[in-house]
């Protein structure tokens, strides 16, 4: 009788985590090493990787399309501005407190909206986004259209300004990205995949479909929070067109589509492309913004995998491995 | 003589699960063949591949000697090919003249005796009490009617009929099959999935048995012997019992 | 009789979103797709009318009737080349390929037609108004819910009583059983997909000449066809038009409790129409 043992890890798999940690712990150590302007870059990416991968979760594993993510982006980040500049709370702890707005908001708006079918659910998110953007540019508290500035930041130095950006960037990473993974290895993992691939056979394995989704959506709405409250907190001012802008669901899909969706590799990649896209191409304006689009829907008919899926069929060396080997124990090959 | 449709080394299936092994068969003009097997023994797939739902290669399924295998199933309509299918698949929502009519109105070139509305009514008189019954309000029995009557009405020259006594009363199942004479009788074929083997014998002129996918018995249905059929039904190390 | 005036107002704006939202009751209805392009389409409609009427003269009529048949070719273009590929269980890949196409077809309008806002001149048309007692009711705007009425009755009829009709519906309730009896599933598809836009050749004109537009317009015109699409009721055509009229009283009340508010108080609505009767004011029929 052989042994087994379940295996998960891979040799990619160490070195990329190897690789991740040191990331993390070069991007808290920025302060001291980089420029304010890579910082800025930084935590612009980071905020990027984070927005996208929320989204892939939700549409590529949790199988809930929404094109209204900026909704989350919006409510939380003028929830910590709210916090810190009109009730003077640590800025930096308001980040923390203000994703209770999203996880709550999260609630009635995924009670409402499930009750659509799959693509008009899509279109109700983005209702709701412009709901919410419209209800910022009415509201006295807000200061309506005008926008808030974040003035309370002046009381800090530019050095702990930096520090608190560096550590808040290494934060959104760590639980977007490593959440993800470490949910993806937990069982829910097992459940969320197996929706994925199959949802009326994950149900009738016992999984509850819509308890999940629901969880899910609330997760990804509190992560998207995060990086829109980061977002501005570096921006240090915030009006309802930038906070609700439908630029962050563009892209959010841009990346996870052309990076590839249902991996968190392709996530990487595909925010990497999009931020040196920006950079460069961004200048182009239309004509840029035609291509991405064009990529966009190029992907989701000819290559749903993206460029990780097609990179995997090469090369089978995850970075971040969630699949479950066999592996002999006792050695025997016959 | 070419038969009308024949099937050759039949091989199909549903995603990376093949369901039929190399099947062949054929059905001539005016002939009535049942297939008889157990639960997932191909029935339905070989219907489905015939009727252009699953994707087959060319050459495997001939209509008058020319290969038609792997057309889509509204060009094998145009081929004079028509299903009954499982589960009647009527469409909801719409009254029973409205599902007949879709039919009657993209169906295969007139055979020499069309079918019409009339004749489906004089068939089944129960339709057309019913005409304007949105068609979920119908019992199973006259449900199936209609879905009889919707294959016929498209004039095919061979119907493909899966299961059509399946959950009815044999009161049903009896009127229905008494029918069956009057489709062949102007020369249309038919070929009759069914699962009580006795009624496929009795409706039939020859019958095919398929196990797991490929054909294990075939005859005249008159000549067959019980034990012959339970055999093949079964396979071969259950045909002691 | 403030507010008899906005409802008044309501309703014609509702004939404008009504010519919105029928499109795409009629593609949700049979495929069960979303077109995030559609609002872009409205707005690509109207900014090729405008050129024309600039450049070749065309009066609004010319317009309108050159813009139906070039609506209706761009649908069954995009149905032909785009959406058949993307038909199917999964809402996923429709949604995304019409997503990025929506991106690319908003910022190819901004580099060929600039982000200015344009109009159609309608020739005078829209200065004129009758009066209905104490209230002005604006002649454009009651041609708009006069053609409104005639395309959704028109469509209705079409859907119940012709071959064609039929075979959306049957193709609607089962594509595969419709193609077992002959209907070809992808002819049935782009003929939808080129009614659907062609009335949107209508709708482009309309909005035109009773306002203006500007290539970055389409996600409202969409939104707009979405909630009236939702607040009358899925898969219904007199649902999809009276789901329209409600989002253009609420739209029209809104704005009279404050300019600010007009929008927002259609999306409540429609936020509303959710939370109570999520299956719409108007059920599907049976």
């Amino acid at each position: 009788m052989s042994k087994y043992r379940v295996a998960r890890m891979t040799l990619s798999g160490r070195v990329a985590l190897v690789l991740f940690t040191a990331a993390l712990v070069g991007i808290c150590a920025m302060p001291w090493w980089a420029s304010q302007g890579l910082i800025r870059d930084v935590v612009t990416l980071a905020c990027y990787i984070a927005v996208a991968q929320m989204w892939n979760m939700l549409a590529g594993y949790g199988g809930v399309v929404s094109v209204g993510q900026q909704a989350f982006v919006g409510v939380a980040a003028y929830a910590m501005f709210v916090l810190a500049q009109t009730f003077g709370v640590n800025p930096f702890l308001a980040v923390f407190l203000s994703l209770l707005a999203p996880a709550i908001l999260a609630v009635p708006i995924y009670g409402l909206l499930h009750r659509l079918e799959g693509a008009y659910f899509a279109i109700g998110t983005w209702v709701v986004a412009e709901a919410l953007r419209l209800v910022a540019t009415n509201m006295p508290m807000l200061n309506g259209g005008a926008g808030m500035s974040l003035r309370v930041m002046t009381q800090f130095s530019a050095h702990e300004r930096a520090v608190a950006s560096s550590l808040l960037a290494a934060a959104l990473l760590l639980v977007t990205l490593g959440g993800s993974y470490l949910l993806l290895r937990s069982r829910y993992g097992i459940a969320l995949t197996a929706m994925r691939d199959n949802p009326v056979a994950a149900a009738s394995q016992g999984v509850d479909v819509g308890r999940l989704r629901l969880l899910i959506f609330i997760a990804t709405a509190v992560g998207t929070g995060f990086a829109g409250a980061v977002y501005f907190m570096a921006q240090l001012r915030i009006t309802p067109p930038s906070a609700f802008d439908a630029n962050w669901a563009n892209l959010a899909i841009f990346i996870v589509m052309v990076g590839g969706i249902g991996s968190l590799e392709g996530v990487i990649i595909g925010a990497v492309i999009y931020f040196f896209a920006d950079r460069w191409f961004g200048e182009y304006g239309a004509s840029y913004l035609i291509v991405l689009g064009l990529l966009t829907l190029v992907c989701a008919l000819y290559f749903r995998g993206g460029i990780w899926g097609l990179w995997s069929k090469w090369v089978e060396a995850p970075w971040f491995p969630t699949r479950r080997r066999l592996i002999r124990l006792d050695g025997d090959k016959a | 003589m070419t038969p009308l449709l024949s099937t050759h080394g039949l091989i199909a299936g549903y995603g990376d699960m093949r369901a039929l092994h190399g099947i062949d068969l054929t059905v001539n003009s005016g002939e009535t063949v049942a297939l008889i097997g157990a639960n997932g023994a191909g029935k339905s797939t070989l219907l489905r591949a015939i009727m252009g739902l699953l994707p087959v290669a060319p050459e495997m399924i001939r209509l008058d000697g020319q290969p038609v295998g792997g057309r889509a199933p509204h060009r094998m309509v145009r081929e004079g090919l028509a299903i009954v299918p499982e589960g009647r698949r009527l469409f909801t929502g719409m009254s029973v003249e409205e599902n007949l009519r879709v039919a009657s109105e993209h169906a295969a070139k007139p055979v020499a005796e069309p079918w019409t509305l009339e004749r489906v009514f004089a068939l089944f008189p129960i339709l057309r009490e019913k005409a304007r019954t949105p068609v979920e309000n119908l019992s199973g029995g006259q449900q199936q009617m209609v879905s009889i009557g919707r294959g016929l009405l498209a004039q095919p020259r061979i119907l493909l009929c899966d299961e059509i006594s399946l959950g009815l009363a044999p009161k049903v199942v009896r009127e229905i099959y008494a029918a069956l004479p009057e489709i062949t009788a102007n020369g249309t074929a038919l070929v009759l999935v069914e699962q009580d083997v006795g009624l496929a014998q009795r409706a039939s002129h020859r019958l095919y048995c398929l196990l797991e996918g490929r054909v294990t018995l075939h005859g005249t249905s008159g000549e067959i012997s019980r034990d012959a059929i339970s055999a093949a039904y079964f396979g071969a190390s259950h045909a002691l019992d | 009789m403030h507010w008899i005036d906005g409802i008044v107002q309501g309703v014609l704006l509702g004939g404008l979103y009504a010519q919105y939202a029928l499109g795409m009751a009629l593609m949700f209805g049979v495929m069960k797709i979303v077109n995030v392009t559609h609002g872009d389409l409205v707005v690509l409609l109207a900014l090729i009318g405008i050129s024309l009427a600039n450049v070749a003269g065309l009066g609004p009529w010319a317009v309108l009737a050159t813009l139906v048949p070039i609506g209706a070719a761009l649908g069954w273009l995009l149905q032909r080349a785009l959406l058949n590929r993307v038909v199917g269980n999964d809402p996923l890949p429709s949604l995304i390929a019409t997503f990025g196409l929506s991106i690319a077809l908003q910022n190819a309008m901004l580099v060929i037609w600039s982000a200015d806002t344009r109009s159609l001149s309608g020739g005078g048309i829209q200065q004129a108004s009758i009066s209905l007692g104490p209230i002005f009711v604006g002649v454009l705007p009651l041609i708009v819910l006069i053609c409104a009425t005639l395309l959704t009755g028109g469509l209705d009829l079409t859907m119940r009583r012709t071959r064609f009709g039929r075979s959306l519906r049957a193709a609607s309730a089962d594509v595969e059983a419709a193609a077992m009896v002959g209907v070809n599933p992808r002819n049935v598809y782009a003929a939808a997909t080129a009614i659907a836009v062609g009335i949107l050749g209508f709708a482009a004109t309309f909005q035109a000449m009773r306002s203006t537009v500007a290539p970055a317009d389409g996600p409202f015109q969409l939104i707009f066809a979405f909630e009236a699409v939702i607040i009358g009721g899925l898969g219904s055509i007199w649902g999809a038009f009276a789901g329209a009229m409600i989002l253009g009283i609420s739209q029209a009340i809104g704005f009279r409790i404050s300019p600010g508010f007009g929008i927002l108080a259609g999306h409540l609505v429609f936020l509303a129409v959710l939370a109570i009767r999520p299956q719409g004011i108007f059920q599907r029929r049976a």
